[in-house]
């Protein structure tokens, strides 16, 4: 890893032009039926404010049968915050994930991105998503996968951009390898260098390291906390496991499923940057264990 | 898929047959791709001439034969050279080239040749064997090779002899592919009888297409062609539902 | 030494089964005392391709040109339907059904329909060739087009991906791999029902030559033709395969 920092600050000012042009290849893919707000230029809009107001979901289950996956969700994420969304699998975390991310609508009650409906953010380019399956291409290249936003965007793709997100995720030196040459980490790397090619306004993270082994996780949540750092991107980790939460996050959203509900919010107010040292101290460890406990406990 | 979905697809799905059909009766008619090209009507009209009947159901009976014995024959062969390969690993790269080169021998260079060898009427069997031979050697080697290695172990470790394991897994566990290779195998034996059949059978389908082609009896030789093409499609259906079904049972 | 001892125990490993076949054949020829308008021996059919390719050329140029013009036309017209399908649910509800029925029809035997319809020339010959091909391509570039990268598909609609770009940054390179497929499968099959057209009605091919010169009792010769064609599919078939496996080292 390389100092955080450096070399995203050079590059800030360079694509400020570069941005969405409204002109461009609209989505047809989106849902939306409200009216588009004005296109802003992307580069004078900061990290976005994210709202889930009183958001149930529900998925057909047979042929006249629904399940109610998701049940009065109601959650506020200030610019520039970093949440973790933790509990177990089947709890409806990742199904608040998709909705942020417009691939799924809520049943019920609203999703909001910077007052606006998540397909108008896609439409115009403005989010950043990893997946636990890396989903990278297989027959392009590492620094073509990278580029690939630009290319969807129908943007000149911005090489100097792609460069130094490679270095600042470690792996310029395999920006013409293929994605089966590397390792899984590697390729969540690659993933999410992907994800923050278009200086997104959120950046939405699905179980990105949940394939990987304890140790590689462990460096890798360091290395996001840098990226994080880097440029204080509204970020939603999703993830079942409490140390990561509590080691990345601001506010960790405690779900439980069967519906989905949110149990508790608990803000680990650990001073930032957050070093290895932090989790072998004892107030990490009274948080973790804390959660731990509250996620084992059955719903009312 | 919902109720809904299902029967838009069979709806859209019988819209496309209907579609073909119309085409066809539609061109036929009004001979839009001109004199050679019969209506469906005219052809249907011939298959269920009575003047023709008899015609028809030798052709049928000789062809069926045929694709059915070849059937038999090629299956039995090309089963026993997968399990020779299973059995003794070291015949197994040259059995896989020598089917492979079967498969790619021209069977009009081989019509001539059985006609001398065997006779008339064993042709088009002996070329309906050839072609099923290959799809059911491909289908069963794969298939007896997938055997899971841990299914083997747990055979093995509770004292399991070879043939033991062969008949408890390997076998049932190759059906699926040798369900699929039959699958295939089986239009593969109606079109070996109809080409074998070309080279001077006395009778069969294959001698009515060309026949009626020589003599340019368009209905009659659509006629054939459609029976022809009926039959590996029922043959080719039939051992779908067989394929359905072992997978279902087996996999 | 025993390098070459080797080369040789791996080549009879290999060919045991094609080299056994050509011994029978030998000696078959030889005990039964056949008259070689009958059967000629192989010794006397490899000896007529060696000393006489020239005989031979400009009828393997024939066929395998119409075999390879067939299949791209068949493999074209195969892809160009099934991106339209995929574009289009609707197209795509109407064209499966009858396309799986069309694909299990014995083409081969349709044969002399189609040289009625067309006309006894290379315009059947090709017409043949591109039938063979685009049933395969057709089924496979379909499905290739939905068997996506896991998760590739969220990424694209999460990265606000207009449907053009969809197709063409992630579902026709998906494709690829099982187009491949489809082509392997063809190559082979071109080759022969070519050789089938050629031997009914052709005036040019191996096909037409096995059958002139079996009719002018020239047996070496017309049984040459048809070594010469089992070399040429197992040619097509073998560089077929070695593509599809080209494509699936480069794009999984």
């Amino acid at each position: 890893m390389l100092s955080p920092g450096a070399e995203l600050s050079s590059e800030s000012d360079k694509s400020a032009d570069g941005s969405t042009d409204p002109s461009i290849e609209h989505d047809d893919i989106s849902i939306s039926t409200s009216p588009v707000l004005p296109h802003v230029d992307a580069s004078e809009i900061g990290p976005a404010n994210l709202s889930l107001s009183g958001v149930t979901k529900r998925f057909p289950l047979g042929r006249n049968d629904t399940v109610l996956a998701l049940d009065d969700i109601s959650l506020d994420i200030a610019p520039g915050e970093f949440v973790a969304l933790l509990g177990p699998s089947g709890c409806g975390k990742s199904t608040v994930l998709r909705l942020l991310c417009g691939l799924e609508e809520p049943t019920g009650g609203d999703v909001r991105i910077r007052g606006c409906h998540p397909s108008e953010l896609v439409a115009d380019h403005r989010l950043g998503v990893a997946f636990q399956d890396h989903a990278l291409l297989p027959w392009a290249t590492v620094a073509d996968n990278v580029a690939l936003p630009f290319k969807v965007a129908g943007q000149p793709v911005d090489n100097d951009r792609v460069r130094s997100l490679l270095e600042l995720v470690g792996i310029a030196e395999f920006a013409k390898a293929r994605p089966k040459q590397l390792s899984g980490g590697m390729r969540q790397r690659v993933s999410i260098a992907r994800a923050l090619a278009l200086r997104p306004e959120v950046l939405l993270l699905d179980e990105p390291f949940g394939a990987l082994d304890a140790v590689t996780r462990r460096r890798m949540n360091l290395e996001l906390q840098d990226i994080w750092s880097t440029d204080q991107i509204t970020t939603v980790l999703v993830t079942h496991s409490v140390e990561e939460a509590v080691f990345l996050a601001d506010r960790v959203v405690v779900m439980t499923g069967r519906p989905g509900r949110i149990q508790t919010i608990r803000t680990p107010g650990f001073e930032r940057p957050r070093s290895p040292e932090l989790l072998r101290s004892p107030e990490f460890h009274e948080l973790v264990d804390e959660l731990t406990i509250a996620l084992d406990e059955e719903p009312a | 898929m919902s109720m809904r979905d299902r029967l838009r697809t069979m709806g859209l799905g019988a819209f496309g047959l209907l579609l073909v059909i119309v085409s066809w009766e539609v061109i036929g008619r009004n001979q839009l791709l001109g004199r050679t090209f019969p209506a469906l009507s005219d052809v249907l009209a011939t298959i269920v001439d009575p003047a023709r009947r008899g015609l028809f159901q030798r052709a049928l009976e000789a062809t069926i034969g045929s694709a059915l014995r070849g059937f038999v024959f090629g299956s039995i062969i090309g089963f026993a050279m997968a399990a020779l390969g299973v059995i003794f690993p070291p015949l197994r790269a040259g059995l896989d080239r020598l089917a492979a080169v079967m498969h790619a021998v021209p069977l009009i260079a081989l019509g001539p040749f059985l006609i001398v060898t065997l006779s008339r009427e064993g042709t088009p069997t002996a070329i309906a064997t050839l072609a099923v031979v290959f799809n059911v050697f491909v289908a069963t080697s794969a298939g007896l090779r997938v055997g899971n290695p841990l299914h083997h172990d747990v055979l093995t470790v509770l004292g399991a002899g070879s043939w033991e394991r062969f008949r408890r897994l390997e076998l049932p566990g190759a059906l699926p592919f040798i369900a699929d290779g039959l699958k295939l195998a089986a239009p593969a034996a109606v079109i070996g009888a109809i080409l074998g059949e070309w080279f001077g059978a006395p009778r069969g389908i294959g001698i009515v297409i060309v026949s009626s082609l020589q003599n340019y009896q368009i209905d009659l030789l659509w006629s054939a062609a459609l029976l022809g093409a009926m039959l590996s499609l029922v043959a080719f259906g039939a051992f779908s539902v067989l394929e359905r079904w072992v997978v279902g049972r087996f996999r | 030494m025993t390098a070459a001892l080797g080369g040789a125990r791996t080549f009879a490993s290999r060919y045991w089964g094609v080299l056994g076949i050509l011994a029978i054949w030998q000696v078959y020829v030889s005990t039964q005392n056949l008259n070689s308008i009958v059967v000629p021996s192989p010794t006397a059919v490899f000896a007529d391709v060696l000393t006489e390719p020239g005989a031979y050329l400009p009828h393997v140029w024939s066929t395998t040109w119409v075999a390879f013009v067939g299949l791209c036309v068949g493999v074209t017209l195969g892809i160009a339907v099934a991106v339209l399908s995929w574009l289009s649910p609707l197209l795509s509800g109407i064209v499966t059904p009858p396309a799986m029925v069309f694909r299990s029809v014995p083409v081969v035997a349709m044969i002399p329909v189609i040289a009625r319809l067309l006309g006894y020339d290379i315009r059947t010959v090709l017409a043949i060739t591109v039938i063979i091909s685009f049933f395969p391509s057709f089924v496979f570039t379909l499905s290739g087009l939905r068997d996506l990268p896991a998760g590739s598909a969220d990424v694209f609609s999460v990265l606000g991906s207009s449907r053009l770009t969809y197709l063409r940054r992630l579902a026709l390179p998906s494709a690829v791999p099982n187009l491949l497929v489809a082509i392997r499968l063809s190559a082979a099959n071109c080759v022969l029902a070519a050789l089938v057209a050629e031997f009914l009605m052709g005036t040019q091919g191996l096909g037409y030559l096995f059958v002139r010169t079996r009719s002018e009792m020239d047996m070496a010769r017309s049984w040459g033709a048809a070594l010469v064609a089992t070399v040429l599919s197992v040619s097509a078939f073998v560089l077929a395969a070695r593509l599809e496996q080209w494509g699936r080292e480069r794009w999984r």
